[in-house]
């Protein structure tokens, strides 16, 4: 039953197969221009290197700013348009998960197309940065825009926005006087009471590791151990499910973002506005370190293509008016003074903050995971 | 019988197609070998932490999620199975095709839906507190959990099992069954004596389907906390950033799963239950009458509303009243990339099926079997470490073109091949061979190799026999694979996300966009999309059994 | 002369097992009838897929009408061969009608020709009435007409049928057994028929080739029947 027919059918085959694939890819293109492109501002979109100037569709005389995000918000791409709209620089964009991206640009290398990296997370902009993969940013805008503690120290990456982690608390069974810091949490009155999401999402990792760099590698595991033996459940869900758990009466305190808060009261279902009416927010340890929060930045990537459409881009996105946008939209705290803060921002009023390099999340965030499964946090 | 073929057959192929066979195979398996390579790497400093605090936990968790679904799912599908291929009750002729519905659900959505349904705001506990005062004790229902994964898992992927063993007994079992109930065993006797060890062959298929599905699985794990291999990945390589490490337990995953392969191809090659013959006839169902009727019925609704119904009709209503919201125009341009890139990718894989379960078929060797085996493993690991090679590949395709691409006037280090669509479609193509071959191959078996030995004595050439014999004649398998391959790539999510083109999104980013946000009403519109694009290919695969 | 000449021929399925067919000869006349009989497993069925290039064998040669079909250097592909063959249960395509069928190996006739010859297969295996019928709304009787004219359209040098009385009922075998002898004859094939029934052969072959129980050696005893 050995055929030379039989091959020579097998080989043709999965030729046409391979061509069939590259005809895909041919085909990409021009659909991508054309049909595939998700909004109508971006129509003039090349997939190709950004540097392809033998197009016969030459983009707008704007140009192009090539953006690879792990944000998912509808600010960011509404942001974008209203910037392709001013300036007539394309905005193309890949979303995905932030330790993927990275991955995808230390082994695209110099032929990388990403002229941004926007992420969630002080640690992986401090990854990003520890891979090489970025290069510091040079405007005068984006200084005047940004503090410099919100900034990376050779200015690789700045941040967008920020958020706090904080102390959210049964308004009806827990009196805020109880409350102080994170470390109390971790203290017996709190055995069974204490809900917080899995150890294995970043938000929970990233304030581990500001612990170590605050308390120290052994304090700090003792009072993750010290949470565990607490949880009133076993994690799960995400930052608002605690909320939700807390009104529900698993448990009477948890640990969440600010910005979860905001959007459950601003949220179109009922049930979850009354969530966030029964739930009271605490910034933790105010007397002592301050309270932990995390950022939200862009990163310029070392081979960009596009420098100047980059940071461009930066500027207006740190501008007053994009920073009251996003606070708006999204309740994150802008990072420029000038922003405008929605009621319920405002309503929080001033508070410390933790003073930690944001560097020290990613350095530390190993040890953290380690940590984690150590005391058996899940 | 191939040694002493040898000779000959050098002589007269010295050119050596089947060496370029391989070579073509090759191609496909490059990207799966990237990431088996891993473990001749020298382990670093974090895989002995990861052996240590990670794997006993993390691969126990995995075996538990596997076994519980694998043992509900079969139970669940090789009973209803059972159920519609040998009764008739009220409803039957619906459910033969309804019950195929949830696989158009992508688990992880279903599992958003269910925890966003049954939590305190969702609609039973809100509802009870709202309407009748009834506060229920927390915990009462609890979805975020192992057993939520495995009631999830298991409800979203019995299908498979249903649908080969339904397809199975309503073809091949009729002589059989009729035969247990001449010799005067009940009901209940020629279930567990005759069907069940008949139809082994065909639920063992489908079993294999949704271990796979469940080893692969991230997002519903993920989301419910339950420590699975595929989480440790993930964990070693998000918070860890040591992706290398994180691909060799992905290595090891795979090289599990090859094992399990070979196990089940041998457990089936001992005990061969599939007859061949031409000569079977379709089994008759009986009448059920009364209680036994409504039951069936009553099981079957139940299972269809659970698995189907229900999580749809939430996901409808949260579209109507949050879809304004979020409706965007880009949005025919998502449905748009999603039915494109799913039928190009089906397309390439049910070529590259064709060909190889026919070869496999032709020339029945120990190394063609190892082979198939091995396309079809990129479906039992996470989507994100199979992208990880097929980046890896293309980026140093890229390189490897770059004097192609100087001629053709692009710059230095242009990236070509890896910006185009074509990387995304290999990354389909890796992940989901084994749908598309695993339906061929049972099509091929189910072939009698007569048909094309006659074809040839009477002087028809291979390729005219593949034309006008074979593929007529596996057409439904064909189609079939089809189907299951297309539904599979739009649900996909973890290689879309990573190898797509710049602005290439699909209705399943956009639903993770906003599912991974916690914004679990405004995913619904476009979950809710996606599954209605499934249900119309499933739709399509069931209706010329219909007839 | 030897029209159909099998020498030496040993085939194995795989390399460790016995062989099924160990050096085996015998060769056939023209317009010969030979029946094949032989307990099941003993290797008949194997010898036709060997004469039919359906199998390799792992030595020895076959040849027919003095063209060599296969040694060990040479191996034609079976639709090179020019040999006809009529499957235990027929085979014929399902998704085909009858006359499709019949069809299906005159690809080399022009279509005048085809028809001609359709025509003349027909009225040989009395089928006429059944051309656009499908396979399964056939008798197991008219099934294997079918599969005759099948096998003859394409004038084969040779004609090999395997058990071709096994799928069908007790009570039809002797009108059958006649009427394909007369086929048969009309033709004016030369053909080898295995069986495991040695009423059958009897009653069909000119000759009986004995094939002996599962053994290393194949002894075939030639007795001649009226």
């Amino acid at each position: 039953m050995f055929s030379k027919r039989n091959s020579i059918l097998l080989v043709a085959f999965l030729m046409v197969a391979t061509l069939l694939a590259g005809c895909g890819a041919n085909n990409s293109k021009p659909g991508n221009s054309g049909e595939a492109s998700p909004s109508p501002t971006q129509t003039q979109t090349q997939t190709e290197t950004p540097a392809n100037t033998a197009s016969p569709e030459p983009s707008q005389t704007g140009g192009e700013v090539n953006i690879y995000t792990a944000r998912h918000y509808d600010v960011d791409q509404e942001l974008y348009d209203r910037f392709t709209k001013q300036t007539g620089i394309t905005v193309n964009v890949v979303e995905g998960k932030a330790p993927e991206l990275i991955e995808r640009i230390k082994r695209e290398g110099s032929s990388t197309p990403a002229d941004l990296f926007i992420t969630v997370d002080g640690g992986i902009l401090n990854s990003a940065k520890a891979e090489d993969v970025l290069q510091p940013i040079v405007s005068g805008v984006v200084d005047e825009q940004v503090p410099a503690e919100l900034r990376d120290k050779e200015s690789q990456w700045i941040g967008l926005s920020t958020r706090a982690r904080v102390i959210v608390y049964a308004k009806d069974r827990v009196d805020p006087a109880q409350l102080s810091t994170y470390e109390d949490l971790a203290e017996d009155k709190w055995k069974g009471k204490v809900l917080v999401r899995s150890a294995t999402n970043l938000y929970n990792q990233s304030m581990l590791a500001s612990f170590i760099a605050i308390m120290g590698e052994k304090e700090a595991e003792a009072w993750a151990a010290g949470i565990a033996a607490n949880l009133a459940r076993e994690p799960e869900g995400g930052d608002r499910d605690q909320a939700k758990a807390i009104v529900a009466g698993v448990g009477d305190v948890g640990i969440m973002n600010t910005y979860y808060v905001g959007q459950l009261a601003a949220s179109q279902d009922a049930e979850e506005v009354k969530v966030a009416e029964q739930i009271g927010v605490f910034f933790p340890n105010q007397q002592t370190t301050g309270t932990h929060i995390n950022i939200s930045g862009a990163g310029l990537i070392k081979h960009s293509k596009n420098k100047d459409n980059a940071v461009k881009l930066l500027e207006f996105l740190t501008g007053a008016e994009a920073q009251s946008k996003i606070s708006q939209a999204n309740f994150e705290f802008p990072v420029n003074g000038q922003a405008e803060l929605p009621e319920l921002l405002k309503s929080w009023g001033e508070f410390k903050i933790q003073n930690v390099d944001f560097a020290k999340y990613g350095e530390l965030n190993p040890k953290a995971v380690e940590i984690a499964n150590k005391v058996g946090w899940k | 019988m191939k040694i002493t073929l040898l000779p000959r057959s050098a002589g007269r192929h010295v050119n050596g197609w089947t060496m370029t066979s391989v070579i073509g195979a090759a191609v496909v398996l490059l990207p799966i070998l990237y990431v088996l390579a891993c473990l001749f790497r020298p382990p670093n400093d974090n895989w002995s932490k990861v052996k240590q605090f990670l794997l006993t936990d993390y691969v126990l968790g995995s075996a538990k999620l596997v076994f519980f679904t694998g043992f509900f799912a079969a139970f669940i599908g090789v009973a209803l199975a059972w159920l519609i291929a040998g009764y008739t009750f009220p409803l039957r002729n619906f459910f033969k095709w309804a019950l195929v519905l949830p696989l158009a659900v992508p688990p992880y959505i279903a599992a958003y839906t269910y925890s966003s349904m049954t939590g305190y705001t969702g609609i039973i506990q809100a509802t009870l507190r709202n309407r009748f005062d009834v506060a229920l004790p927390p915990g009462t229902i609890e979805v975020m959990s192992d057993r939520g994964a495995i009631f999830i898992l298991t409800l979203f992927l019995f299908p498979y099992i249903f649908m080969m063993t339904r397809v199975f007994l309503e073809r091949q079992s009729a002589s059989f069954i009729e035969n247990a109930r001449l010799l005067g065993h009940k009901p209940i006797s020629v279930f567990f004596r005759v069907v069940l060890p008949l139809s082994r062959p065909a639920v063992m298929a489908g079993v294999m389907l949704v271990v796979f599905e469940v080893l692969s699985d991230y997002g519903v794990a993920n989301y419910f906390g339950v420590q699975t291999v595929s989480t440790a990945i993930f964990q070693t390589w998000f918070g860890m950033y040591d992706v290398d490490s994180a691909m060799k337990m992905a290595a090891w995953l795979m090289i599990g799963v090859i094992g399990l392969f070979m196990i089940e191809r041998w457990l089936r090659r001992s005990k061969r239950y599939a007859s061949t013959t031409s000569r079977s006839h379709p089994l008759r169902p009986q009448r059920l009458k009364g209680l036994a009727a409504w039951g069936a019925a009553a099981f079957c609704t139940v299972i269809f509303l659970l698995a189907f119904a229900i999580p749809i009709a939430q996901l409808a209503a949260w579209s109507i009243q949050y879809g304004g919201k979020i409706w965007r125009s880009d949005f025919a341009d998502l449905i748009a990339n999603t039915i494109k890139g799913a039928g190009i990718g089906t397309a390439i894989i049910l070529l590259i099926a064709i060909v190889s379960s026919r070869a496999a078929r032709m020339f029945d060797s120990p190394f063609m079997q190892a082979l198939s085996r091995m396309m079809s493993a990129g479906y039992s690991v996470p989507g994100a470490i199979v992208a990880i090679g097929v980046l890896a590949i293309f980026i140093e395709l890229d390189g490897r073109l770059a004097p192609l691409y100087r001629a053709m006037g692009k710059d230095d280090g242009a990236l070509v091949l890896s910006l185009s669509l074509a990387m995304l479609l290999t990354g389909y193509v890796i992940r989901f061979m084994a749908t598309g071959y695993g339906a061929l191959e049972a099509g091929y078996e189910k072939m009698p190799r007569v048909y094309s030995e006659a074809s040839r004595t009477l002087g028809r050439s291979s390729l005219f026999t593949f034309l006008r014999v074979e593929l007529p004649l596996i057409k439904g398998s064909l189609l079939s694979g089809f189907v299951l391959t297309f539904v599979e790539i739009i649900k996909e999510l973890p290689l879309t996300l990573l190898l797509r083109p710049f602005n290439y999104d699909t209705l399943s980013t956009r639903a993770y966009q906003y599912a991974t946000d916690e914004r679990v009403f405004d995913a619904a519109l476009p979950s809710l999309l996606l599954v209605m694009i499934g249900l119309v290919s499933v739709l399509i695969l069931l209706r010329p059994e219909r007839r | 002369m030897a029209y159909v000449a099998v020498e030496q021929i040993t085939f194995r399925f795989s390399g460790r097992q016995p062989a099924v067919i160990d050096k085996l000869s015998f060769t056939v006349t023209r317009g010969e009838i030979v029946g094949v009989l032989g307990a099941s497993g003993s290797g008949k069925s194997t010898l036709l897929r060997l004469i039919a290039g359906l199998e390799m064998p792992e030595s020895g040669s076959i040849s027919v009408d003095g063209r060599l079909l296969t040694n060990e250097r040479v191996f034609l592909e079976p639709e090179q061969r020019g040999v006809g063959m009529v499957f235990q249960d027929y085979a014929l395509f399902p998704n085909m009608t009858v006359a499709d069928n019949i069809v299906f190996g005159l690809h080399k006739l022009k279509r005048s020709m085809r028809l001609l010859r359709l025509e003349q297969m027909m009225e040989l295996v009395q089928m006429k009435e059944y051309a656009k019928r499908y396979p399964h709304e056939l008798s197991g009787g008219q099934q294997q007409r079918v599969a005759l004219a099948r096998a003859l359209a394409p004038q084969p040098s040779v004609l090999l049928m395997d058990e071709p009385f096994s799928s069908l009922d007790a009570h039809l075998k002797a009108s059958i057994r006649s009427e394909l002898r007369q086929i048969l004859q009309k033709a004016n094939i030369t053909c080898l028929l295995v069986s495991h029934d040695q009423a059958d052969i009897e009653a069909i072959c000119d000759r009986v080739l004995r094939i002996q129980e599962y053994g290393r050696e194949n002894e075939f005893e030639e007795i001649a029947v009226g």
